[in-house]
Formats: structure tokens, sequence, C-alpha cells
């Protein structure tokens, strides 16, 4: 599903990512862990396509995104979800309306993209504030929406950046279990977290990062 | 259906969040459509003047005296089916004798004891008022003096000479300036564009967040641009029509133009159209001009 091979990556000559090779199977959901700085960002941008490694590759469905041209980069992250730590939404649109954004970027018909926006929307527990404004919803609830406009075209890789970031220990407790949900339906997930209640919660295969170096590689957390 | 929807819906909210912006583009590109208009306008009615005094335009061809029957009825065929030739008239030596005969009656005995007409024969040309190229004429002209049948050609080279001079100028300045000004007007345009751009950064990352091409990031742009440059050429046609009755309404009484006045006319509806598609382009050009650079960032 995702391999990266011997992957580095500099920032204006500055190491980000060393060497960096593994292996992500379909289904998995994988924890990007290491102290501030370490990188995980940066192997995440790296596999969303908004940063090209300065050596090494990266397989994503059997696509290499080292060589994606510019104008292919949209359609490759058209199969990935990305949820970030500052939600992104449009402030001054409804709930439905952000969600329904990937749907008419791909030029879905109204009444399919309906559907979907419900059924995404009902997966994170929104689906009673379909109309609301975005901007007025607490930060919980904006994440929801995150998480629902990224799942909302079924992709294949979720991808998260400390989405649980700006959160209380509550709320952070409710997305997680979200995402655990989404990746027992099949969805991979890659999720950057300092969390260790998030960790412990997702209970999935733990990859530390130094550095730039990739440190370890459990499966499980113990 | 969505899509156009989603477009059409962004770019309104677009234009309307920069309102001051919106109105300078507008104004800016009404002011470069309106000097540009004053100058096609002139150009316009220029041609049409040409158009009018090519009627009055006569090329007087003399053929040689001893021009054989068959020879002068190939050279009449030939100037009839020119396409820059309207009518044609052939005045024999006797003609031309009958003719002096009747205009100078007290002349007439200059001419007695000559026997034969002393008139050499002509053919009066008349120019078609279509496709009033000078050029034409002047090729004609050029033609006829060359032509082995024809001794002579007389011309009022005058008007056909300085209306050829000042449309050549006139061509010129209408392409130096109409050049600066849509220059500006682009330029105030890709700044309105811009502002817009700027002002809506986070919500363009989004839109790159969820794979949204540059085209599709840039198709509001666009409409937003295409609005201004129409609203821009539309406000010129305006400013046009009413600069141009006032100008006919004050100097219809005073026959500065020696009657010309009165043939004055505005664009007709091609032009006028041609005129709002301008500001359109102008509008779409401003917006390629921003996007171009602003769309390679990445996420
Ligand atoms: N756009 C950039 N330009 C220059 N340097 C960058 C850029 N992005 C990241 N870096 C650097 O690359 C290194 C890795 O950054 P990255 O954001 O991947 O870390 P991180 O593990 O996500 O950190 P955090 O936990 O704080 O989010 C850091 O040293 C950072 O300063
Ligand atoms: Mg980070």
């Amino acid at each position: 599903m995702i391999q990266l091979f011997h992957v580095t990556k500099y920032y204006d000559g500055c190491l980000a990512l060393s060497d960096i090779s593994l292996r992500i199977e379909k289904g998995e959901c994988v924890l990007l862990t290491g102290p501030s700085g370490a990188g995980k960002t940066t192997l995440l941008k790296l596999i969303f396509g908004a940063e090209h490694p300065d050596e090494g590759q990266i397989l994503v469905q059997n696509r290499n995104i080292a060589r994606l041209g510019g104008s292919d980069v949209p359609y490759h992250r058209r199969t990935m979800g990305y949820v970030l730590q500052d939600f992104k939404l449009l402030p001054q649109r409804t709930v439905s309306e952000n969600v329904a954004l990937p749907l008419i970027i791909r030029g879905l018909s109204s009444f399919e993209s309906r559907r979907k926006v419900l059924e995404a929307l009902r997966a994170v527990g929104m689906d009673h504030k379909l109309s609301s404004i975005a901007s007025v919803l607490s930060a919980g609830e904006q994440q929801r929406v995150c998480i629902a406009r990224a799942i909302v075209n079924s992709p294949i890789i979720l991808l998260a950046d400390e989405p649980t970031g700006n959160l209380d220990p509550q709320l952070t407790t409710e997305i997680a279990a979200l995402f655990k949900a989404i990746n027992t339906r099949g969805t991979t997930v890659m999720m950057a977290t300092h969390n260790r209640q998030v960790v412990e919660q997702l209970n999935g295969r733990i990859l530390r990062l130094d550095c730039g170096h990739l440190v370890s590689d459990q499966g499980v957390y113990t | 259906m969505k899509r156009l929807w989603y477009f059409i819906r962004e770019a309104y909210t677009s234009l309307r969040t920069h309102r001051t912006s919106t109105l300078i583009g507008v104004i800016t590109t009404a002011f470069t459509l309106t000097s540009f208009g004053i100058f096609l306008l002139l150009y316009h009615n220029v041609h049409n003047l040409l158009g009018q005094v090519q009627h009055t335009i006569q090329i007087i061809v003399y053929p040689k005296n001893d021009i054989e029957s068959g020879k002068l009825h190939d050279l009449q065929q030939g100037l009839k089916t020119d396409p820059a030739v309207d009518s044609l008239t052939f005045i024999s030596k006797q003609d031309a004798l009958t003719e002096f005969k009747e205009q100078f009656p007290e002349e007439v005995y200059l001419l007695e004891g000559l026997g034969e007409s002393p008139f050499p024969a002509s053919l009066i040309l008349t120019m078609a008022a279509k496709s009033p190229t000078t050029d034409m004429i002047g090729n004609l002209v050029n033609r006829l003096q060359h032509h082995p049948d024809i001794d002579r050609v007389r011309y009022n080279r005058d008007w056909i000479e300085r209306l050829t001079l000042i449309i050549a100028y006139m061509e010129f300045g209408a392409l130096l300036v109409g050049s600066i000004l849509a220059l500006a007007s682009v330029t105030i345009i890709a700044i309105t564009v811009q502002l817009a751009f700027h002002t809506r950064q986070q919500e363009i990352e989004i839109l790159r967040l969820i794979g949204a091409t540059s085209l599709f990031i840039s198709i509001p742009y666009l409409i937003e641009g295409a609005i201004l440059g129409a609203a821009g050429g539309g406000m010129a046609l305006g400013f046009l029509r009413g600069g141009f009755e006032l100008f006919t309404q004050n100097t219809q009484g005073l026959n500065v133009f020696g009657g010309f006045s009165s043939a004055l006319e505005f664009f007709p509806l091609p032009l006028s159209l041609i005129l709002i598609a301008g500001g359109i382009l102008l509008g779409c050009l401003g917006t390629v001009t921003t996007i171009y650079g602003s769309l390679r960032f990445r996420l």
C-alpha cells in the first residue's frame, strides 16, 4: 500500500528525514511518534505529495509519488484524506458545504453528493448539525467535520497530523475512537501524534522518529 | 452542474467582499476601453468617410490615340470586372468634342479647320464605395499606368493620399494607445484579482488539501476577471454612447465638418460587442497573469 525506499528530505540543506525505508500494508493503523521536529509532518507530507523527497522513492498504491508530475498530484490526493491539527474549514460555510467540497471537486451529482455527505457526517456523529456555520462550532465539532470531509470520498488512506493537538482529553478520546472506528472499517490510518493516550487507545503499529531517523518500529505498543 | 453553481457563487462572493478594488478594476477597464473606443469611433468614421469620398473619386484613363477597337473593348471589359471599379463611362473623341462645344460655345472657333476631333478618347471610372481600401486604388492606378494600350491616367491624387495617410496614422495610434491602455487595465485587474487571491489563501490551501486541480481553483477567479472586464466594457460603451450623442448634438448646427457631421455614426452592434469582448479578454488576461505565478505553491 505505502512503501518508502531510502527516503531522504532536506529543507534548505537542513536534514528533515534521513534514509527512511518502511512498508505499510492495507488496513494498518500506524502511529508516528517522536519529539517535536523529528520529521513526522514531513513524512506525512511526502506521502501526500505536498513535498518531494530529495533521495529515494515513495510508492503509494504502486504509484511512484516521487516522480509524480505537478498536475497528477491533485488526483493522487483524492485517494487520500488528510486531517490537520488546525481544522481548516471554510469558516463562513455550513457543515454540509464543507464536507461536500471534495465531492464538488470530483464533479459528483447533487443527489449522490448529499447521500455521501450525510453518511460521512453520521459516521462522525455530526449529522444533526448539517446546516450550522462552521465557525460557530466547538473545537471538537470542527475536528469531527474535518474528519467527515476527509472520509467523504471513501479514501483508501487517511493521514492525520496531530488531529487531537487542540483538544482537551475528553474530546481527544472521542476523536481517537473515531479514527479507530474508521480503521476498523478497513481504511489505512497513519497518524502523527505526541499524545500517549491516543497511542494507547488506537493500539496500532508505532513508528518512532527522532531527528529525521526512524529509531523504532513496533507492532503493538507495550 | 453543482460545480458551475459553486464557481459562480465563489466569484460572486469574491467580488462582493472586495467592493472597492472591484470598483477600481471596473472603472480602470472602462477608462481603458473608453479611450480605445474613442479611437475606434474616429477610425470607424474616417473609414466611412473614405467610403463616401471614394465614390466621388474619378480616375480618368486615356487610351493610346491609335488603339484598335478590339483592344479598347478588351480594356473596357477588364476594367468593368475589376472589384475596385464601380462604374465605367466611355467618352469617344467625338463625345469629347461635343461636350467641349456645349460647355464653351464661344471657343468653338478655335477648333475650326481641324477636321477630326483633337480631343483624346477617355474612360471615366468611379470607385466602388464598398471595400474602399486605398491600396486597391493605388494598385489599379499603378497597373493602368503600365498598361501598353494606355497613354495616361489622371486622378485626384490628393484626396486619396491624404486619407491613406490619415488612416495609416490612426491605425498606428490606435495600436499604440490601445496596447498601453490595455496593459494598464490588465495590471489593475491583476491586482484586483490578486487581492482576492491573497485574502483567500486559506481557502485555496483547503482546496489543495482535498485534491483540487489548479484549474478548478482558478475558474472562480477567471469568472471574476471576466465579470470585471465585461462590466468595464459595458460602462465604456455607455460613456461612448453618451459622449457621442453630446458631440453630434452640439456640432449639428455648426457644420464644422463640411456637412460630414451628419454622416457620423456610432458603432454598429458587432463593434459594440467586440468592445465588451475586449473587456472580458482583458479581465481574463489579468486573472491569468495573477494566477500563473501564485498557484505554484505547495500545501
Ligand atoms: N517548510 C519548511 N522549511 C524549512 N524547514 C522545515 C520546513 N518544514 C519543516 N522543517 C524542518 O524540518 C524538521 C522536521 O519538521 P517536521 O514538521 O516534520 O517535524 P514534526 O515531527 O512534525 O514536529 P512537530 O511535532 O513539532 O510537529 C524540523 O527541523 C523543521 O524545522
Ligand atoms: Mg508536525
